[in-house]
């Protein structure tokens, strides 16, 4: 499975490919994570809340290849991106287990990953590197393999990621 | 005297480590305080009562790495607020996370630290907490309090400094305490620990 995830319309069509999905978070109604643990210890797998979100991340967790589209606020996922990812951890358990000697959750069914974040808007290099360090974070939690990161502006984003997704094709 | 404006950005801020967290530091400090929440209205109302105080301090869980989001949508909204204010409190953060790394909070740290630059602030001080979901319930309580209090005391002295603290345990340890932890919480609900491993999703 593949899954480009944006937070912004963008001219893809996956419907007559069996194998990949294209998400647009803007046109989903995603509310923000409560912190209750529902997912993890009264319904496992399953968020409490019955929004967009548990449609997203089931998909999340079986794709093999990602691209996450995102801007940028602060060094990190602007919040349409920062919101949907942290609904994603009912594909965790409670459990914790040693991921290269620092603490993570067991995943559930979730293959490994191989990941591309495109981050774009006007992006100092700081904040680069910021995402950087944040990225190579989330590798651990959210079972990337491996991961690429791509700064680009706003006027180019469209470019970029056509480009990456032709690159999938031939893989 | 100046005061202190303590902020919650936890989602859960009612039930929340973070609300315990800045209880401490409200009974701690020697500077007048006051606890807020942030809730999904009140964004401008604390906006506008932060300039009524010296220093801020957030106090919240590291989620999914970073910011999370409920406080990531106040600093947006407090970032226009701000463009229009002359007046800057001193920024303080509390930040708790579930693991037992305490500098898993880092990147989170280096986050606020590029919002108080590109908003002129001047970051205070910074207590980074590890295994932040379960000590309050453990005899490494009196650890937090004593860090608690060094916070407290360099917000009144403007000695700003990072703290950091997590529990004494081998990671073997951690794990096998956090996983009985989970059981029990599972156990509250009526839900086993083969009902919370199951490895299906939805
Ligand atoms: C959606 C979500 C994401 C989380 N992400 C992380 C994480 O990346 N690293 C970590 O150590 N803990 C993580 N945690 C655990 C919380 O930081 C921890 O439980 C904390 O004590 C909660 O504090 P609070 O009660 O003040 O909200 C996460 C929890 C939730 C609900």
């Amino acid at each position: 499975m593949k899954l480009v995830l944006s937070d912004t319309a963008l001219p893809l069509d996956f419907s007559q490919q069996a194998d990949a999905s294209y998400i647009n978070l803007d046109e989903l109604k995603i509310a923000t994570c409560i912190g209750c643990f529902g997912c993890w210890t009264k319904t496992p797998s399953k968020c409490v809340i019955r929004d967009d979100a548990t449609k997203v991340y089931p998909i999340i967790a079986k794709s093999e290849h990602v691209i996450y589209v995102s801007k940028l606020q602060y060094g990190g996922y602007d919040l349409p991106m920062k919101t949907m990812l942290e609904r994603a951890i009912p594909t965790q358990q409670a459990f914790i287990r040693l991921v290269d000697g620092e603490a993570h959750h067991v995943q559930r069914n979730v293959p490994l990953k191989a990941a591309t974040i495109i981050a774009y808007g006007n992006i100092c290099q700081q904040e680069q590197a910021i995402f950087e360090r944040l990225v190579a974070r989330n590798a651990h939690n959210m079972n990337f393999a491996s991961v690429r990161v791509i700064f680009t502006s706003e006027a180019q984003l469209e470019t970029v990621v056509m480009e990456e997704v032709a690159a999938w094709k031939k893989s | 005297m100046e005061k202190i404006l303590i902020i919650n950005g936890s989602p859960r801020a009612k039930k929340s480590n973070s609300k315990q967290y800045g209880e401490l530091l409200a009974s701690y400090a020697q500077l007048e305080s006051e606890t807020v929440v942030i809730t999904k209205r009140n964004h401008a109302e604390i906006c506008q009562k932060i300039t009524e105080y010296e220093h801020v301090v957030f106090v919240f869980p590291l989620y999914a790495d970073s910011i999370p989001a409920t406080l990531l949508q106040f600093l947006i909204v407090w970032e226009q607020h701000l463009t229009a204010q002359t007046s800057r409190p001193y920024f303080h953060a509390i930040v708790n996370c579930g693991f037992i790394e305490a500098m898993q909070n880092d990147v989170c740290i280096e986050m606020l630290q590029f919002f108080c630059q590109k908003n002129k602030l001047e970051m205070g001080s910074v207590l980074s907490i590890g295994s932040g979901e379960a000590i309050l319930g453990t005899p490494f309580k009196v650890f937090v309090q004593w860090k608690i209090r060094q916070f407290a005391r360099s917000l009144t002295q403007h000695r700003f400094k990072k703290y950091e603290i997590t529990m004494p345990l081998t990671k073997k340890m951690y794990i096998k305490a956090s996983t009985q932890y989970w059981i029990n919480y599972g156990k509250r609900n009526g839900v086993t620990q083969a009902e919370m491993a199951t490895m299906t999703i939805e």
